[in-house]
């Protein structure tokens, strides 16, 4: 019985170091990676994506502008005198923090009001909700594969924070293990495992994409 | 066996995902482009100011403590000055207190200083009327 369960645990290992070489090798290798020589054309490479990416994490597209203009402020700021190749791990990493800021800063609002009012006005209504889903309009809707995108948009936001991370960094944002381990503020080894279960999660939810 | 097939799906499930990010991010409203654009200016306008050195960074607070000590330490500087005096004042009116009384011995210390400078007249003085006394009894 333990030896069966040993080699299905075998196979579980072989299976998820088999995802992260075919990602280390497929993902670099679709990606040219060039670097931009300047923090401008760096920004202007990623701020879109940095954009969408807090979006998926926070359903807010204020909040999500917020969290890339102080990512931005803060890379100028304190790195700007690191390499170019340095930059994409710690923009990431700034962003990746101030997501959780943001996200944490939101819990406490909503205690707050809940323990102030129950979260109901004097005449008994609903107040506006502290942690706002955002479902602006926007050319998205006009994608051939908006719903697709919205599919894994809400796939992702089911998924734990941290697998969430690793998936949105690796995988989305085709970051290398190491450079995701940097942003992350964790081992390679947590990468591999958070991204394994994150792909385990998304597979079994998005069963229309096989 | 079944890792290949896994490996292959999750290849396809992989770049799809990541096509449809890079769709998305490539379709974002002109207002909110606009919005991006603006934060990237405001961010590239730190490179153009001087970064700050580590020095003055902490300049600021230490001026401030510098400035807590000295002000503390000048509040602090009266305070024992004045209570020193408030207890010799004290003092002072105590001992006043009990000669009035005229139950005690008058405290050395608020006897008139020039009758203290002068105690050595004063018992050559007294010590000559008692002799000019007995004399004048014989």
């Amino acid at each position: 019985m333990e030896s069966q369960d040993a080699r299905s645990g075998d196979a579980d290992d072989d299976a998820m170091n088999s995802v992260v070489s075919t990602l280390d090798t497929d993902l670099m290798a679709e990606d040219t990676r060039a670097v931009p020589a300047t923090m401008d054309a760096f920004l202007s490479h990623v701020e879109r994506r940095a954009f969408r990416l807090a979006e998926l994490n926070l359903g807010n597209r204020e909040d999500a502008l917020d969290a890339v203009q102080d990512a931005m402020l803060r890379l100028v700021k304190h790195y700007r005198d690191k390499s170019a190749e340095e930059w994409s791990p710690l923009f990431w990493g700034i962003l990746r923090r101030r997501i959780v800021d943001l996200q944490r800063r939101r819990k406490v609002r909503s205690i707050m009001v809940g323990w102030l009012g129950g979260g109901r006005d004097d005449d008994g209504d609903e107040l506006p909700s502290w942690d706002p889903a955002d479902a602006g309009p926007g050319p998205l809707d006009r994608l051939q594969d908006a719903q697709s995108y919205a599919d894994m948009a809400a796939a992702v936001k089911k998924l734990p924070q941290r697998q969430r991370e690793a998936f949105m960094l690796r995988v989305l944002e085709g970051l290398d293990v190491a450079e995701t381990a940097q942003a992350m503020g964790c081992s390679e080894g947590s990468v591999k495992t958070h991204l394994s279960r994150a792909m385990q999660h998304l597979r079994d939810q998005l069963e229309a994409w096989r | 066996m079944n890792a290949p097939k896994q490996s292959v799906d999750n290849r396809t499930f992989e770049r799809r995902a990541r096509a449809l990010y890079r769709e998305a991010a490539q379709h974002i409203e002109p207002a909110m482009a606009g919005r991006l654009r603006a934060a990237r200016r405001t961010a590239l306008e730190a490179l153009a100011k001087p970064a700050r050195p580590h020095g003055a960074r902490m300049l600021l607070p230490s001026g401030a403590l510098a400035a807590i000590a000295l002000a503390l330490l000048l509040a602090w500087s009266p305070l024992q000055n004045r209570s020193s005096e408030t207890l010799q004042a004290q003092m002072s009116v105590a001992g006043v207190i009990d000669t009035a009384d005229g139950e005690l011995p008058p405290d050395p210390d608020s006897a008139d200083p020039g009758m203290v400078q002068n105690l050595d007249f004063y018992g050559w003085l007294a010590t000559n009327n008692t002799n000019n006394a007995s004399q004048a009894n014989r």
